[in-house]
């Protein structure tokens, strides 16, 4: 499997939030309510790794309930990528 | 031929078939009906210690058996095992399913067919079975479909899970058509349990929930069996219903 690296999926990340005109601050520890990266926009970085990959990402709900921080979302994927 | 309704009262149900019936709705359900002495078959992909237990206290009214809902042929032949131990079913309680807890775009495919494979095609083709043999033998009988609120109302992470529900809803109201009042044929539809499936709403969802419920808490199975059971036995005319048992929390 193509894996993307942590740094790659910062950069999509990056993008997501960019095309609302907002941006990724470069603290890794910032609050995901603070920069307004909701549920959607999670899964269209999902979506948005899964064309880099070819690869379809599946994860039940609950784990998503603990994804606070944009290091949360990044250590989530790259987690994902590996199972 | 004339499709004039039959006017005879369909009578109580005296064997019950209950989907599921191992944990949680299902085997309150199952503990109702034996208290309220009623001939119970019940079965489950799992066999649980307590449904094991009820078949021991009451030998000669509970047939048990461990049986994936969606195995036909394998359900063809609980089916038989419960005419010979019990008599012929004359009611059945389809409550066995699964639940889910992702987003649509996150569920995969063979996630997707499962969770409808289990909660609509499976419960189709039990009820099926069932009716076949019922009409068969000329027997009325009582049909009661567990489905949920999800199917009137929307819920994130539960899209799959949502249409099976609705889809049970659909079928309970034209198949108490098609059955013309020789079976009465209506729907339970929970709103959301404290345990088990709600896990999936996570406790900020279910916090709301409660709040929104004039009633001030989750339904509990201990609600919902009294109506399961009227259902099943009294004479009410009620047909092609679904039930919403959740507080008003949906209203």
């Amino acid at each position: 499997m193509n894996e993307l690296s942590r740094a790659q999926i910062r950069d999509l990340m990056a993008q997501v939030l960019k095309n609302q005109d907002k941006e990724l601050p470069a603290d890794d520890g910032a609050q995901l309510r603070e920069i307004g990266f909701r549920s959607l926009d999670f899964s269209e970085l999902a979506l948005r790794v899964e064309d880099e990959t070819g690869e379809e990402l599946n994860f039940d709900a609950p784990g998503l309930r603990r994804i606070a921080t944009v290091s949360d979302v990044l250590d989530f994927l790259v987690e994902l990528q590996q199972q | 031929m004339s499709d004039l309704a039959d006017t005879q009262l369909v009578p109580p149900s005296s064997v019950v078939l209950v989907s599921g019936g191992s944990r949680g709705l299902g085997l309150a359900i199952v503990t109702d009906l034996l208290d309220h002495g009623v001939r119970v078959a019940a079965f489950a992909r799992t066999v649980t210690p307590e449904l094991e237990k009820l078949a021991a206290e009451h030998p000669d009214r509970v047939h048990v058996g461990s049986v994936d809902v969606t195995d036909l042929r394998a359900a063809q032949g609980f089916v038989r095992e419960v005419e010979q131990r019990l008599g012929p079913i004359d009611g059945i309680v389809n409550n066995a399913a699964v639940g889910q807890d992702s987003l649509h775009v996150h569920t995969s495919t063979d996630d997707i067919a499962r969770i409808i494979e289990t909660n609509l095609t499976a419960p189709l083709q039990l009820t099926r079975l069932v009716i076949r043999r019922m009409l068969g033998k000329g027997l009325r009988g009582r049909i009661v479909n567990i489905t949920s609120i999800c199917a009137q109302r929307g819920f994130p992470g539960l899209v799959a899970y949502s249409a099976t529900k609705g889809g049970m809803d659909a079928a309970t109201r034209s198949l108490a058509r098609e059955l013309g009042g020789r079976m009465l044929v209506n729907a339970v539809a929970p709103g959301f349990f404290a345990s088990e499936m709600s896990a999936v709403l996570g406790p900020t969802q279910l916090d709301q929930i409660v709040r929104r419920t004039p009633t001030g808490h989750l339904t509990e199975p201990v609600e919902v069996v009294p109506v399961v059971r009227m259902l099943l036995r009294e004479h009410t005319n009620i047909n092609g219903q679904v039930i919403v048992v959740d507080g008003a929390a949906s209203i």
